[in-house]
């Protein structure tokens, strides 16, 4: 069936192709094409000068870059960190908990994000949930939660958790059970099993979960203008700005490409060798 | 070290009876909701023996071996080794070892990273580890080239000695054994039989092992012990077990057999197809009311020619001839619609034609009678 | 297995500690909701808490604003081509992901993914950048097809998961009876993969319904909810914002309801057929 599985499959995938080409490929294409345009033009057909690039580095935006991956890489390590327990404990221990939590995490996800973080900023600014209940109890509120780069940084932790939970769960789900069984039979104790056996196995659902919360959060813009004001700008919030008010397609783009630059790098590496059809279940 | 020939020389006590045992099953009861997998079981096992518990699917060896090596605490019951109760220790504080079904090598390590590990965790250095490891390597008869080798590129059989030499690395006391050729084709299951039995020899560790399949039993084992819904039935050497059955179940169990229901009667017994001489029936001595089942089995029976007698006489017609290989079994069927078993060599099978009338006869002597309790 | 008897897992008071995490971490997780709804039923314009008196007067006025009315139409509009468009897309998608072995699979595969690793704020910047050098004027539309670009791989993930538990002699003995390719595709592997084209497009919707970053910047002057709601909440801040929001999520969530009980309801009509059809 060789010849004809081959066309079915091209035929198949076109749709798909199709709307990826036009929709992803070639935006960005042209995003890099206009990062080496001459300053605020909006058009292609200029020599190129990379002059946006120059006005990056010129103009210090690369601080706004570096504090980006920054908080990005903070908060996908402390993502790790606090999901691995519940991972864990999903993959391995419980049954119809684990069912509970996939479903109660997954219907969060549905709610936009700027609800979810305007819903902390109700919690955390001054007067709201925790302020005013505080005042209300004790008489001394606390202030200065909101507008600070840690707050950033647990808002990317808060909307980009089930994107580390999940692959990690999944990864530690693919690892055989019995080697757990094994290494305790022949000696190890609980935090060697950890050490030697649970975190190597599942080390490819980790990377996965660590690459999107680092990609994701390394872009996301809600968090740093709902919860984070003024205090820090995210390197996405800068894009929109040289797309929007100031008009200046080739900064935007040269940002942009160095922010895609860096993230797919390290998508690239990877998942170069990750089995996609072994984690999705494949027979 | 030794040479590579020579494998290490480890002191072989033989299975001796009269010493305590090295591990002793009492009382053992394991339920699992309403559900119980092992009946208050009791067990002993003999150092330096090979134990083999056979059982169908569900009959709770699994469970037991499970316990016995610390996976999994029992509900009721004493696990003792050398005298010390060690059934609430978990697996890795019990000087034991087990090879699990899936031999649970770890993928992501080499193979002497595999057999090492245990060494590993004791905090032997490297060199060392290395060095145990080769030898093991030598033990199992594996080349030395493999101790860098990845797991997945190891055939089914060298992935079963690595997981044996990972399971000797630390000297344990007790190996266990879970059906771990159970998911190997036939030619190279019969080669592993022989070297684990091999291997038992040379190492003189206690092995207990579990199986559904009796060959692999007979084969291997000292002493086997049939299980049955959470129970033992019978526990002996295989010669023990094969002609003198405590049950219906364990003759069945031990291969193709013929059972006889035999009832005592005012008169005299009550026997069924068979005819037996009055002077045997009265050596059998079944009180009345009483049952007891005659069991013969197929190599025992003879066919008789005419005017030919013998203690015990049985007729029918002849059906059909299976061919197993170098022994041949026949089938008799029988006036009440069952059917005789009759087993010889490839030179003294039956000739005749399907439906042809066949005598058969034995003497008491190649009986084993199971008493109905 | 009672938690005690597995020596191989975690102590008793390990697994208490970890029951007593995973319900943190859902309180955490539903924490700012349970605020915005405070929020909504807030009397007063101003809002602190604790509140003070409560009302339902937001919801009037929000169910009676035509804004949020046209607001909300145009949020369903571009879900629900979304997901007609994206499971469409997805169903032939998985099958090329999954099923079919052909050259391209791998690269392929790694395409498909793509969208998913990547910022939906730079990729809705890229998009409108684009559009803008195309000429095409952001509106409603250009959302939409910014929405199945981020969608349409995650309707392919879900439908291929569905597909590699798909025997494939199921479709082999179809066409070995004389059914066509078109045919094979309608009678075998549709019902086959209709489970998951159902959760794909229940997803679908439901992203679409509820996204953020994309629609921010691709919908020009149009609007849909997430979107309102962000402007207002930057700068003219107005008591609606919470009750909107409220009445978002309560749409999403009554939806995703009817969705699993017609998968609930499915499921057991099935399961009646199957056994009436064992009593026969």
């Amino acid at each position: 069936m060789g010849g004809a599985e081959h066309r079915l499959g091209l035929l198949a995938a076109a749709p798909l192709a199709l709307v990826l080409g036009l929709g992803f490929l070639a935006p960005l294409a042209i995003v890099a094409a206009f990062s080496t345009m001459p300053e605020r033009v909006f058009d292609l057909g200029h020599a190129p000068d990379f002059s946006g690039y120059a006005e990056m580095i010129r103009q210090g935006y690369w601080r706004s870059l570096l504090r980006s991956l920054a908080m990005a890489l903070t908060a996908t390590l402390i993502l790790m960190v606090l999901c691995w327990p519940l991972a864990w404990a999903m993959a391995r221990i419980w049954r119809r908990f684990t069912l509970v939590i996939t479903i109660a995490v997954v219907l969060s996800l549905f709610v936009s994000e700027n609800i979810r973080l305007f819903g902390w900023v109700l919690v955390l600014m001054k007067g709201g949930l925790i302020d005013g209940y505080l005042r209300h109890w004790f008489g001394v509120g606390v202030d200065g939660l909101l507008y600070n780069p840690p707050v950033i940084v647990a808002g990317l932790v808060y909307v980009y958790f089930p994107f580390m939970l999940f692959p990690m769960a999944q990864g530690i789900a693919m690892a055989p059970e019995d080697a757990r069984a094994a290494a305790m039979d022949l000696g190890a104790s609980r935090w060697t099993v950890l050490r030697e056996i649970d975190l190597p196995l599942a080390a490819p659902g980790i990377m996965v979960g660590a690459l999107l919360c680092f990609v994701l959060s390394a872009g996301a813009i809600a968090e740093a203008k709902l919860l984070g004001g003024r205090s820090v700008i995210s390197i996405g919030d800068d894009v929109e700005t040289a797309f929007t008010y100031a008009q200046n397609w080739p900064l935007g783009s040269a940002l942009a490409v160095s922010l895609i630059a860096v993230l797919g790098g390290l998508v690239a590496i990877g998942l170069a060798r990750v089995d996609l059809d072994r984690i999705m279940g494949r027979r | 070290m030794a040479d590579g020939a020579a494998a290490k020389a480890w002191p072989v006590p033989a299975p001796d009876a009269a010493r305590a045992p090295i591990l002793e099953v009492a009382g053992l009861l394991k339920r699992f909701g309403d559900f119980t997998a092992l009946h208050s079981v009791d067990l002993k096992v003999r150092e330096g023996e090979f134990l083999t518990i056979v059982g169908p699917s569900g009959s709770g060896k699994t469970t037991l071996i499970r316990l016995l090596a610390g996976l999994e605490a029992p509900t009721d019951g004493a696990i003792l080794l050398r005298g010390a109760r060690i059934e609430r220790r978990p697996a890795n504080q019990r000087p034991t070892c087990m090879v699990f079904q899936s031999l649970a090598l770890f993928p992501h390590r080499s193979v002497a990273e595999n057999i090492a590990f245990p060494l590993k965790i004791r905090g032997v250095s490297r060199a060392a580890r290395r060095a145990r490891a080769l030898e093991l390597l030598d033990l199992l008869r594996l080349p030395q080239s493999y101790a860098d080798k990845r797991i997945q590129d190891c055939s089914g059989g060298e992935r079963q000695r690595v997981a044996l030499a990972r399971a000797l690395a630390f000297d344990p006391e007790i190996l266990f054994f879970d059906e771990p050729l159970s998911a190997l084709d036939y030619r190279l299951r019969k080669t592993l039989e022989m070297e684990l039995k091999d291997l038992h020899q040379r190492t003189g560790k206690t092995f207990v092992y579990i199986t559904h399949s009796l060959e692999e039993a007979m084969v291997m084992s000292d002493r086997i012990a049939i299980m049955r819904a959470g129970r033992f039935e019978q526990i002996g050497a295989a010669d023990e077990i094969y002609a003198r059955p405590v049950s219906r179940f364990v003759a069945e169990f031990m291969g193709e057999v013929n059972l006889f229901t035999l009832e005592g009667r005012a008169g005299g017994l009550d026997a069924g197809p068979l005819q037996i001489a009055d002077g045997v029936s009265a050596r059998l001595g079944l009180a009345a009311g009483r049952r007891a089942t005659m069991m013969i089995r197929p190599e025992g029976v003879a066919v008789l020619g005419p005017g030919e007698t013998a203690e015990i006489m049985l007729e029918g017609r002849f059906h059909d001839t299976y061919v197993l290989g170098s022994r041949i079994q026949q089938r008799i069927d029988l006036d009440d619609g069952r059917f005789a078993t009759v087993e010889t060599l490839r030179e003294g099978r039956i000739d005749a034609a399907p439906g042809a009338p066949v005598r058969l006869g034995w003497p008491l002597a190649r009986t084993h009678i199971i008493a109905e309790g | 297995m009672s938690a005690d008897a597995d020596l191989t897992g975690p102590r008793r008071g390990a697994r208490a500690l970890l029951a007593l995490y995973g319900v943190v971490v859902l309180a955490a997780l539903y924490l700012p909701l349970l605020a915005v709804g405070f929020a909504s039923v807030s009397k007063g314009r101003y809002l602190s808490f604790p509140i003070r008196r409560y009302a339902f007067d937001w919801y009037g006025e929000a169910l009676a604003s035509d804004t949020v009315r046209e607001i909300a139409l145009t949020s369903l509009k571009v879900a629900l081509i979304v997901t007609i468009l994206s499971v469409f897309i997805g169903f032939f998608g998985a099958l090329a992901f999954a099923r079919y072995q052909w050259q391209g699979r791998r690269a392929f595969q790694k395409l498909a993914l793509l969208p998913i690793f990547f910022p939906q704020a730079v990729l809705g910047l890229a998009l409108l950048m684009w559009f803008n050098a195309l000429g095409i004027l952001p509106s409603w539309k250009t959302a939409v097809v910014a929405h199945l670009v981020w969608i349409s791989p995650v309707t392919t993930l879900i439908i291929a998961i569905r597909a590699y538990s798909f025997d494939p002699a199921l479709e082999e003995a179809a066409r070995d009876m004389g059914c066509s390719t078109w045919r094979t595709l309608r009678e075998v592997t549709v019902p086959l993969l209709a489970p998951g084209m159902v959760s794909a497009g229940l997803f679908a919707f439901l992203l679409s319904w509820g996204n953020f970053p994309l629609s921010l910047f691709t919908l020009g002057v149009d609007a849909t909810l997430p979107k309102w709601l962000y402007a207002r909440m930057v700068s003219g801040y107005t008591p609606l914002v919470p009750t909107v929001g409220m009445l978002s999520v309560g749409f999403s969530a009554g939806l995703l309801a009817l969705g699993l009980a017609a998968l609930g309801l499915r499921g057991l009509a099935r399961r009646k057929a199957g056994q009436a059809r064992q009593d026969i």
